[in-house]
């Protein structure tokens, strides 16, 4: 009897180790999770201009005639690698070409201003656009709903002569305008 | 060993009568209990970490990511009370919560490295490598057997953080987690 219950015994003491194997699958792992945040703001860059930033439309006039060239046109500016990295806007926004030095008013049959029209395309599919001899300018802020980054071609066309085609242009060695575009974040 | 489990019943309980019919008699009663093997994580401190603006906001590299210190976190207390046990990190990259796919140019995915030490020889490490739409963000890295129970602070660092290309990172708010797991090297089928 003594050998049978020894026996019993010892086949006890090897099931424990075996129980306690099996809950080393059971509960012995454990996780913890740390979040990680950060912010990308909203920000536009405007790119860098080719060039020397200049239209340089030369001579102005038609020299028989004293009026507006009818074939002016100058190269276009290039802004390359803009961005927005959210929505954004672009507006393009210009001053006509006036005579710098010659500022009073012009005697009848001249004009010192000339109208164009400045246009920023390839940021929006209906390109920005700017009159500077209209009275409104809806065109000129045109919205993009996705981050973007390329080039923007800016040009200038459509010059006319403030006051009429037949007005002449008062003599002066420098007429000046500007054009700017805006890149604008929009939330 | 022609033996009978009713047999074994019937010694048992004859044993006190055998005590009682001599003047000193030792008995021995089996004490017995276990230890549930078990590892334990301390809570992460902190348990977010926030990186702040994540680009740079001027210079030559603004709108691309901005040069991140490497973040530290601890996990103090930490133990397994048994040997063989390992540090597993999974890291999944930050992406931006504007889940649409970027556009040519931009990325909305960081990636990073995750790495917990002081556990084992080396450190257990897992760098992301998430595409700039945020697909594949989730990395994974186990590290040496540590081989004896122990009880320590883990320490978790993130570093090495990066865009997919170096693109311009699109704006928005940007979250990611670091899962860090201790536990056993190899689990053993389980046999219930």
């Amino acid at each position: 009897m003594r050998r049978n219950a020894a026996f019993l015994t010892a086949a006890l003491a090897l099931a424990l180790p075996s129980l306690a194997q099996a809950q080393t699958v059971a509960g012995d792992t454990d996780s913890k999770t740390v979040g990680i945040v950060g912010t990308v703001p909203a920000m536009c860059f405007g790119g860098t201009l080719s060039g020397d930033g200049t239209f340089d439309l030369g001579v102005l006039v038609d020299l028989t005639t004293g009026q507006l060239r009818t074939d002016l046109a100058a190269p276009d500016k290039v802004l390359l690698g803009s961005y927005c990295t959210s929505r954004s806007s672009i507006t393009v926004s210009a001053t006509p070409l006036e005579a710098q030095n010659y500022v009073s008013t012009p005697p009848s049959g001249f004009s010192r201003t000339v109208h164009y029209l400045a246009t920023a395309s390839g940021w929006t599919t209906t390109p920005a656009s700017y009159d500077t001899g209209a009275a409104t300018n809806n065109a000129a802020t045109q919205t993009r709903n996705t981050a973007f980054t390329g080039d923007i071609t800016v040009a200038i066309s459509n010059f006319s002569t403030s006051g009429g085609s037949t007005l002449r242009l008062v003599g002066d060695d420098a007429y000046r305008g500007v054009v700017t575009v805006t890149l604008a974040a929009v939330n | 060993m022609n033996w009978k489990p009713g047999l074994a019943l019937i010694a048992i309980a004859a044993f006190p009568a055998a005590a009682m019919a001599q003047t000193t008699e030792t008995g021995t009663v089996a004490v017995e209990g276990s230890v549930r093997p078990v590892c334990i994580l301390g809570d992460p401190n902190p348990a977010l970490v926030d990186l702040g603006q994540l680009s740079a906001s001027s210079g030559i590299r603004a709108g691309r990511i901005a040069v991140i210190p490497t973040q530290t976190v601890t996990l103090p207390g930490s133990y397994c009370n048994f040997a063989g046990s390992v540090v597993t990190v999974t890291a999944t990259a930050l992406t931006s919560d504007d889940t649409s796919s970027p556009q040519a140019g931009f990325s909305r995915a960081v990636n990073y490295t995750a790495s917990a030490s002081n556990w084992a020889s080396g450190a257990s490490s897992a760098t992301t490598a998430a595409l700039r739409d945020g697909s594949s963000p989730t990395a994974n890295g186990t590290g040496a057997t540590q081989p004896l129970p122990k009880v320590a602070d883990i320490t978790l660092t993130l570093s090495a953080f990066t865009a997919p290309g170096d693109l311009i990172l699109v704006a928005g708010n940007y979250s990611g987690t670091v899962v860090v797991t201790l536990g056993p090297a190899a689990i053993p089928s389980e046999e219930y």
